[in-house]
């Protein structure tokens, strides 16, 4: 064989058939692995032993720096640097200073929630071996596909493949690097 | 579907029917025997009365308020919780019996009935007449009524329907209903809002202020729903119907809504604070001095703040009875943001004298929310039992029931 392999892939035709054979394959104790659905299906996670995203905490972090950045700036402007006497109330007036602060909590959580799932997804990713496959274009319409890495420490072709086959996929293919 | 009887509620509900019926009757009585017998007495028992009767009350309206909603918005949270919200909003005529105290005694309630001479009063008489506050209360419970009626009738139907087509229709029928209705809805709401809660300070005036109860009584739905959804999580027919996905929609909800409600309230005094002019800001001065102060920072931290925080986390949201046990802390403090609302406004008694709030609490804010609320949930509960627990021959019902289980 000469042909580099990234990983084998399986095919399968509904939801409930991919999470049981991704249970399995969790069972046979192999770690790096990865499935693709056309629908968000949160059993899989579950399934492969996907731990949950960190995202969610860093999102509450970028809301948090929005909000003492919102502050900070119209504390900064209104009272230290170009104090001025507005409708008669003090510089340093909360009430209308929380709209402001309000918007830059949302803005700074909103860009963090994007460019943050982008970052942990690692894209953009101009090429991955996955597409290799012809028919893996179906993951976006009706199939449901496991894949098991190479770099899987338990990984050994025949023997994978043949795991797999027992798993009763629709196919298995092999995927190219 | 499967037998209707197989969803009947649990029958050890009754049990709770005759606790509430029992202290709930003693304690309103109490209260009723005071109103009637001391005159000394009556302003605070009505006031307390009615700071019980918003509090129950706007769950029951709330829950007419959410059927329309999850009429409209359709998703799984809605079909497993209708009957709930049906049982609560069909609670309507216990709340117009319970109204009766409030209209009997609106001469010794509102401020409005003793200041002939006052020239903002003279010009909001053809409003602010006891003749016209009744006409406009009743038509209030008709329109409310008629509501009720309707979406009760057709979820029925729905449910004794043999044929698909008809358990179809019924529930297109009572989406289409609910578009136009939901806007008369908050009207009324807004309207009763003002009518029995903003007038206690009668030269005091809000536009925000219909929002306010419609965001509120919306949130004590919410709140008093996943309460009663948890209690029955656990029990026969629910424990299949109900799943860990419809506690995380419905504590969503309730996120939503306790950021609405700090949004309106908040919006509601940027406005006045903005504008700082005098017969706007009396409303909030008389609420920053005396302790009640306090009491507004409270509500802040722990009507806001603090359910807010621990509702952004999807644990607690997952876990029913940790959803149940904030829904109920919420539930608390609804009442006590309407104590807010209702107890520091001038009285009849001391007219030029603003309490404390010390001076304006008495026994009777927490006896009367005690007896209303009883026969309240005595009234919820009982028409919990006449219909299965969740609409059988809905067509979304067995989606409705999946996605509980996730997906």
């Amino acid at each position: 064989m000469d042909r580099k392999i990234y990983g084998l892939m399986a095919e399968f035709d509904t939801a409930t058939q991919m999470v049981e054979a991704a249970r399995k394959i969790r069972e046979a104790g192999y770690k790096k692995t990865d499935g693709f659905s056309p629908f968000p299906l949160h059993e899989i996670d579950e399934a492969l032993g996907i731990k949950r995203s960190i995202l969610p905490y860093l999102v509450f972090g970028g809301a948090v720096v929005g909000a003492i950045a919102g502050l900070g700036l119209q504390y900064f402007v209104h009272v230290q640097d170009y104090p001025l006497i507005v409708g008669g109330r003090p510089f340093f007036s909360l009430p209308s200073f929380i709209p402001a602060t309000y918007e830059l909590t949302i803005l700074f959580a909103g860009f963090t929630a994007v460019f943050g799932m982008l970052f942990l997804n690692g894209l953009p990713q101009p090429y991955h071996p996955v597409f290799n496959v012809p028919r893996f274009a179906l993951a976006s319409r009706e199939k449901f596909f496991l894949l098991i890495e190479t770099k899987d420490a338990k990984f050994d072709y025949e023997e994978t493949r043949s795991f797999m086959q027992s798993l009763n996929p629709q196919e298995v293919f092999d995927v190219e690097e | 579907m499967e037998n209707r009887n197989e969803f009947q509620a649990p029958q050890e509900i009754n049990g709770w029917r005759t606790i509430g019926l029992g202290v709930g009757g003693v304690f309103s009585l109490i209260i009723l025997a005071i109103a009637v017998l001391s005159p000394g007495m009556r302003e605070q028992a009505l006031r307390s009365w009615l700071l019980g009767y918003i509090f129950w009350g706007g769950i029951g309206f709330g829950c007419l308020g959410v059927l329309i909603l999850q009429y409209l918005t359709g998703g799984a949270w809605g079909v497993v919780t209708r009957r709930i919200l049906e049982a609560g909003a069909r609670t309507l005529p216990v709340l117009a019996v319970l109204f009766i105290p409030i209209a009997v005694g609106v001469t010794s309630l509102y401020e409005w009935t003793h200041l002939p001479n006052d020239e903002i009063i003279k010009h909001r008489q053809p409003y602010l007449s006891v003749e016209w506050f009744i006409i406009r209360s009743v038509l209030y419970f008709i329109m409310w009524g008629a509501m009720v009626y309707f979406l009760n009738k057709w979820s029925q139907r729905q449910d004794e329907a043999g044929d698909y087509e008809t358990q179809l229709k019924m529930a297109q029928d009572a989406s289409k209903f609910s578009g136009p209705t939901m806007v008369f809805f908050v009207l009324v709401v807004s309207f009763a809002a003002i009518d029995w809660v903003m007038t206690l300070d009668p030269h005091w005036f809000s536009t925000m202020w219909g929002f306010l109860f419609v965001a509120g009584w919306g949130l004590s739905c919410f709140c008093f729903v996943v309460a009663v959804l948890a209690y029955l999580s656990d029990k026969a027919p629910m424990n299949r119907i109900v799943g860990k996905r419809h506690f995380h929609d419905l504590g969503k909800l309730m996120l939503a809504l306790v950021m609405v409600w700090a949004y309106f309230n908040f919006s509601q005094f940027l406005i006045i604070w903005s504008g700082n002019i005098p017969e706007e800001t009396t409303w909030y001065l008389r609420r920053q001095h005396g302790g009640w102060g306090v009491l507004g920072i409270v509500l802040v931290l722990f009507h806001f703040a603090f359910p807010f925080l621990v509702l952004l986390t999807r644990e607690v949201k997952m876990k029913p009875k940790w959803l149940a046990l904030l829904a109920i802390f919420i539930l608390v403090l609804r009442l006590v943001d309407m104590f807010f609302l209702i107890s520091p406004n001038p009285r009849i008694a001391v007219p030029e004298q603003e309490l404390g709030l010390l001076q304006s609490f008495s026994w009777m804010d927490i006896v009367a929310p005690i007896g209303i609320g009883g026969i309240w949930l005595w009234a919820f509960f009982g028409e919990l039992l006449k219909r299965p627990l969740v609409p059988v021959n809905d067509p979304y019902l067995p989606n409705a029931i999946e996605h509980g289980k996730g997906h």
